[in-house]
């Protein structure tokens, strides 16, 4: 993954994700983050942080951004090969863990 | 995935921690205003984008958006104000980029916004019925900028100078033009309009209307259709390089009204270079440019028509009353032709083959064609005299369109049948004397006649077409059976004509010399042999003759004369003087043919095959002539006097014209016959109508002949009248 298209998550504890920036922009609020007008901080550094989400959310996030990717393409991108993926739809009350 | 037994737990929604800070909103507030002047000041790359729309996020969250909102509009306001002012105190030029500039950083400034305050614009933005922010951001700019007082109407002011200075000439620039134009488009379409496009179109009325009252003062008309065109096109450019798509409609119907519209009819019939002039002239192009633009405006075709109409009437009436033309109808009946294919030829490059020009042309033709009662007998003699000599080198497809411009004239004819009574007598002429030039062209003709008239229009003529070749069949047969009695006589052709089909002549006698008589009866008992129950009767009016003269030096000359002249000529074998009355004596020909004959005999210079005693011009009863021993002449061959096709004199004239007459009656009977059996009742008006439209193909009725008709059908028990309303007639079975 190239660095011009990664983009950089960072958890309220600290921990980073590095994202596609393509997966990151399915969030409409990250989208606008990255494509505004104005030089705001995170577009200058490429990276995004959120004080108030904790990690493991954060991470779920970044989950559920690469399975939207997949299934709203159809098809099985090269990224989401090695992820393990939720056999569920969110939102569903019954959660597997494995 | 194992099995997991289901535990009754609860998930809870993820809540926020309950804020107790009572400062909380005022404190979150600070931030995004200081956020909202940094954007503005363009300072933003410091900011945190996630911080900002966090703290947005919790202020509508929490309930605070209602002072979100109106802060919002209290900060943006405060800045538009201060814009204002700035670009109030620009100087002149740089108005427009000022205005521009700053409508480009309010733009990016207001986006940057939007992206913060989403969460706003998405949840309590719609529920409150607010406007959005990037709406919001427009309405201030065009409250606050656009519509403070200072800055409107000099705005308004600018632009119009400047679409001024291009109109005048200059170059402005195009691109800060649309880029102000399309702030207005974008501020919404009623400040476009009202700000801009009235204002605009009444000014560029004004504009327009002084420089055609100039242009019209100084140019001519198709100098000033050059300028109006130049002036049309360059506003549809302008509407493409920096207006709304929408005003064009609006600008090129300004530009029509004042330029065209205003001065049309002083354009039409402007001296020296108006319509009639360029009609004259042939001036295609601004012809076509009056054509385009005339097309604009309301009545402008219409204008065009009615000029170029009464025009064309006035110059056919011209020609066609003129007694010089009358003259010679063969150079008359060209002129129309030339009139016609001039015209032609203008609509189908100048007016694009516009219909109703076409219609128009064709009426005016109609109209005064008809003008002239002698218009049939012209385009019969025309035909004659193409076909006798004037399509000697034309090839077929000329012959054809000779021919179809003839048919077009023969359309515009309104009396039909005194053409078919005329061309019936040229063609039998024509034929007799065998003069015709092709025998095709001659057929080509009748099928176009018949195509156009029907079958009872042509099928006398095909008749006369029939007994030339039959006679030409009956001659061989003759020959053949009679050809060893007939031995070294005179050779003999006759032509057999039908009676109905030819154009009818009374026979007048003549003697025929001896050598000749004998012959002519063996020619009638042998066709009465083989056609019985018929009557031949000798029209010796219409034949000619070659004989061979030896004159007094021994020189021969072969001489083709007309029957009659024959006749005359070979009394001279028997006499060398003959007084008037003995010729008269002897020949039995009828004195003013006599005369005539005589007169082309011995008074036309190079043809004077007999002396006349005394030498005038005019035969007189006691004249004496004498074979003229010392003619002379180039050819061997002497062509003397045969019966061509000519303008008739007034007599005939006025005897053809009471045969076509007398020709009508029976068929304007027969169409009220026809009227009346299908209708059974009908009232006098109606009548007159339907036999008019009956006949109009063949001529126009008088109505005084039609009554005459009727009354005439009365008495003969055909028809009666009504017993209830006198003006009705009834069809009596």
């Amino acid at each position: 993954m190239r660095k011009e298209d990664t983009v950089k998550l960072i958890s309220a504890e600290g921990f980073e994700f590095v994202v596609d920036k393509k997966a990151a922009m399915i969030s409409q609020t990250i989208r606008n983050m990255l494509t505004s007008p104005g030089s705001f901080a995170e577009t200058e550094h490429g990276e995004v942080t959120f004080p108030e989400i904790s990690t493991t959310i954060l991470e779920k996030i970044c989950q559920y951004f690469y399975w939207s990717l997949q299934y709203s393409s159809g098809k099985e991108t090269e990224c989401t090969k090695n992820r393990h993926v939720l056999p569920r739809v969110p939102g569903d009350q019954n959660y597997h863990c494995s | 995935m194992s099995d997991q037994k289901r535990r009754n737990f609860q998930i809870e929604a993820f809540k926020h921690r309950v804020v107790v800070d009572p400062q909380y909103a005022d404190k979150t507030w600070k931030i995004l205003e200081h956020a909202i002047h940094e954007i503005y000041n363009h300072n933003a790359s410091g900011l945190s984008f996630e911080e900002l729309y966090r703290n947005a996020y919790n202020m509508v969250l929490h309930k605070f958006g209602e002072k979100l909102y109106s802060g919002l509009v209290l900060t943006m306001t405060t800045h538009l104000k201060e814009i204002s002012k700035s670009v109030e105190a620009a100087h002149g030029g740089s108005f427009l980029e000022e205005l521009n500039r700053k409508w480009a950083d309010h733009n990016k400034a207001l986006q940057m916004i939007r992206d913060i305050l989403m969460y706003m614009d998405r949840t309590f933005v719609p529920s409150t019925h607010k406007t959005p922010v990037h709406d919001l951001g427009l309405n201030l700019w065009r409250d606050n900028v656009i519509h403070s007082s200072n800055i409107q109407t000099r705005l308004l002011n600018t632009i119009l100078e400047l679409i001024l200075r291009e109109r005048t000439g200059e170059v402005i620039n195009r691109g800060l033009m649309r880029n102000i134009i399309e702030m207005l488009m974008d501020l919404g379409s009623t400040v476009y309009q009202e700000d801009f496009e009235k204002p605009f179109l009444e000014v560029s009325a004004d504009f327009y209307r002084l420089e055609s009252q100039q242009y019209i003062e100084c140019c001519d008309c198709g100098d000033y259709l050059k300028k109006a065109e130049r002036r049309l096109n360059e506003e549809i450019e302008r509407v493409t390089h920096y207006l709304d798509a929408k005003s064009e409609s609006k600008i090129t119907n300004v530009v029509e009204k004042e330029m065209i519209a205003n001065h049309m009819q002083r354009l039409v019939h402007m001296e020296n270079s108006g319509l009639v002039n360029m009609l004259l002239d042939d001036k295609y192009e601004d012809l076509g440019r009056m054509y385009n633009l005339f097309r604009r405006v309301p009545n402008g075709l219409s204008t065009i028509r009615d000029v170029m109409t009464s025009h064309v009437r006035d110059t056919g009436k011209q020609l066609v009353t003129d007694p010089e033309r009358v003259k010679d109808p063969v150079e008359f009946v060209q002129r129309l032709l030339d009139e016609k294919d001039k015209y032609d030829m203008i609509i189908s490059l100048a007016f694009s083959n516009d219909k109703t020009f076409q219609n128009a042309l064709n009426s005016s033709f109609e109209y005064f064609i008809n003008l002239n009662a002698r218009s049939p007998e012209f385009i019969s003699l025309f035909v004659d005299d193409k076909l006798r000599k004037g399509l000697k080198d034309f090839s077929e497809e000329d012959v054809e369109t000779v021919l179809d411009k003839v048919m077009m004239l023969f359309r515009y004819l309104q009396e039909k049948d005194v053409f078919e009574k005329y061309y019936k007598q040229h063609l039998a002429k024509r034929l007799l004397s065998g003069k015709t030039l092709s025998d095709e062209a001659e057929r080509s003709l009748v099928v176009k006649l018949k195509t156009e008239c029907g079958y009872q229009f042509t099928c006398k003529l095909e008749g006369m077409f029939t007994d030339m070749k039959t006679s030409q069949d009956t001659m061989q047969g003759f020959y053949a059976s009679q050809g060893a009695e007939i031995g070294d006589g005179p050779a003999l052709v006759v032509q057999v004509l039908t009676t109905g089909s030819w154009p009818t002549q009374p026979s007048p006698p003549c003697n025929l010399p001896n050598e000749l008589s004998t012959l002519c009866e063996m020619f009638r008992s042998y066709y009465l042999g083989t056609h019985t129950g018929r009557r031949l009767s000798w029209q010796t009016n219409m034949g000619t003759a070659d004989i061979k003269a030896t004159f007094g030096k021994g020189q021969k000359h072969e001489l083709n004369v007309s029957t009659y002249q024959m006749c005359v000529l070979m009394l001279f074998n028997n006499a060398d003087r003959l007084t008037y009355k003995e010729i008269e004596q002897a020949t039995e020909i009828p004195a003013t043919d006599l005369k005539r004959c005589l007169q082309s005999l011995a008074c036309v210079k190079g043809k004077n095959v007999l002396r006349k005693e005394p030498m005038s011009k005019d035969i007189g009863d006691n004249d004496a002539f004498l074979f003229h021993e010392k003619f002379t002449s180039k050819f061997y061959k002497v062509k003397i006097g045969t019966v061509v096709a000519q303008k008739e004199s007034e007599p005939e004239k006025q005897e053809t014209r009471q045969r076509v007459e007398e020709d009508r009656k029976p068929q304007i009977e027969a169409a009220i016959v026809r009227i009346m059996k299908s209708r059974k009742v009908l009232d006098h008006n109606n009548i007159i109508t339907e036999v008019t439209k009956q006949l109009q193909s063949r001529f126009l009725p008088n109505p005084v002949e039609i009554k005459k008709r009727i009354e005439s059908l009365i008495e003969r028990d055909f028809l009666e009248r009504d017993n209830a309303d006198r003006k009705s007639y009834r069809y009596l079975a």
